[in-house]
């Protein structure tokens, strides 16, 4: 592709763990990576079938999700735009889970051994790539924790501190409390292991409380010191700064 | 093989590393070289605390160890359960802080490994690079599935799912002859782990027990059906991509 701006800002997210060389970065936009379009809902990755590629999210949003053998649905991470969505798989041969979009996303699709073999030629790059998926572990771990031991408002607040957090950290110029949250209650349920009953109560109730205004696919945090402490929210699971 | 490569304490954690990953003489002996201490550790102990900067990465040798994170209010959420030849704190490689605790479940041994060394080691060898990698994304797929089994199974299906995956990676390292196994964990353990109260975990075991799908005495559990235990707890390993996945488990 000529037009290699769609890289910065995973430089930008990599840089804050490692130190990339100009020779580095120009390897990574040196890859033979294909942009394409995906609609709204459909699969980037489906369980069960062999891994090939790795996708990394230029606009839009993804989710990563499992299904039980009923049906019901996890969804187990949320991922924004400059966020790579199947190095989880670089080195598994059957995905063990799918990945989908959430949103009308751009993807930029690379052989996952074109990105395996950079890595070996350039630690750096290495380096970033392994931070990343475990910055990625310690969100599912998060995850883990938020359905397991909070109850419907922590989880949500939790949720939406996560999500905010994230988006702020990846465009420190916007204004901190307005974003672009596409998910749906029946998603937000799914994220969070509620029905989309109790999602729904739970929701007015934080309106109701003056933290958040959620309307139209914009996510407005009111009050993000009582969100976060709702929420019990740390950032530090984030790895922000390494 | 030779005595010399049996007896290192690092023999547990290659054999873990290659039921995903062939490794070379060369790669045991890179492995076996790395600087490390031995640390005898009593039940309840922390191997690394939330906040600690991880200076090494403790390697299980004997006995079991959780990984777990604690809300504001102090309840305790289990996210992963470690078996002798785990290294426990791969998943902390690179970063600046740890995000969640171990802590010894009985008493155990660990081999300590000085971080610097093992981060030259992986970055610098490919081969044992992968494998680690490897040994990390398959931990990251094990959340992953724990949050499916926190987050949409019911209380049955979530105790006999940890109890499979348990017994499955204990007979993957084999551990778990006869499809016996210890379980090293309290009821309230178990209820950490699965994100209920020790009351239901108590009326769940009772239930599998009634019903002919597993022995228990004391902590020994026995699957007595593992056909039926798999359908109870909607387990599929797919989810641990061993090698042997296609081959069916050895219980």
């Amino acid at each position: 592709m000529d037009d290699n701006n769609f890289l910065d800002p995973l430089f930008r997210r990599w840089q804050r763990g490692v130190a990339l060389t100009p020779e580095d970065k120009r390897a990574v936009a040196g890859l033979p990576w294909v942009r394409r379009p995906f609609s709204r809902d459909s699969y980037i990755v489906r369980e069960g079938e062999p891994t090939t590629v790795c996708s990394l999210l230029v606009s839009g949003f993804a989710f990563r999700q499992k299904l039980v053998s009923d049906g019901a649905r996890q969804i187990i991470s949320i991922h924004i735009a400059g966020e790579f969505m199947d190095l989880q798989n670089i080195l598994l041969e059957v995905a063990d889970h799918n990945v989908q979009c959430l949103t009308r996303c751009v993807l930029a699709v690379v052989p996952k051994n074109a990105v395996a073999d950079l890595m070996e030629a350039r630690p750096t790059v290495k380096r970033a790539v392994w931070l990343d998926t475990l910055q990625d572990a310690s969100i599912f771990r998060e995850w883990v924790v938020n359905v397991g031991r909070r109850d419907a408002k922590e989880r949500i607040a939790h949720l939406l501190c996560e999500l905010a957090a994230r988006l702020k950290a990846a465009n420190p110029q916007g204004d901190g409390s307005n974003f672009d949250f596409p998910l749906t209650q029946e998603q937000i349920a799914d994220c969070t292991g509620l029905t989309a009953v109790h999602t729904n109560r739970t929701l007015q109730t934080l309106r109701k409380d003056g933290l958040i205004s959620l309307s139209s696919s914009r996510l407005s945090i009111l009050d993000w010191d009582r969100l976060a402490e709702l929420g019990d929210f740390h950032e530090r699971y984030l790895h922000h700064a390494v | 093989m030779n005595r010399a490569l049996d007896e290192n304490p690092l023999e547990l954690l290659i054999r873990k590393l290659k039921t995903h990953h062939d490794l070379t003489p060369e790669d045991h002996r890179a492995l076996m070289a790395l600087p490390m201490k031995l640390r005898t550790l009593e039940s309840q102990s922390y191997t690394i605390r939330e906040g600690d900067r991880p200076d090494r990465c403790a390697v299980l040798l004997s006995g079991y160890a959780v990984r777990h994170k604690l809300t504001g209010e102090g309840a305790r959420q289990i996210v992963a359960i470690h078996i002798p030849g785990d290294a426990m704190d791969f998943q902390n490689m690179f970063l600046g802080e740890s995000d969640h605790n171990v802590q010894m479940l009985t008493r155990g041994s660990v081999a300590e490994i000085a971080r610097g060394p093992l981060e030259e080691l992986v970055l610098g060898n490919p081969n044992i690079g992968r494998a680690v990698l490897l040994f990390t994304l398959v931990e990251a797929s094990i959340f992953r599935e724990w949050a499916l089994n926190i987050g949409r199974r019911d209380a049955r299906s979530r105790i006999a799912h940890l109890l499979c995956e348990f017994a499955y990676r204990m007979a993957t390292q084999g551990l778990c002859p006869d499809g016996l196994y210890e379980l090293p964990m309290t009821q309230e353990q178990l209820a950490d782990a699965t994100g209920l109260t020790s009351v239901h975990v108590n009326r769940v075991l009772q239930a599998l027990q009634r019903e002919g799908l597993i022995e228990r005495d004391r902590r020994m559990v026995r699957f007595v059906s593992w056909e039926g235990m798999r359908d109870v707890g909607d387990f599929n390993p797919r989810y641990l991509h061993t090698r042997e996945f296609h081959a069916g488990p050895a219980i």
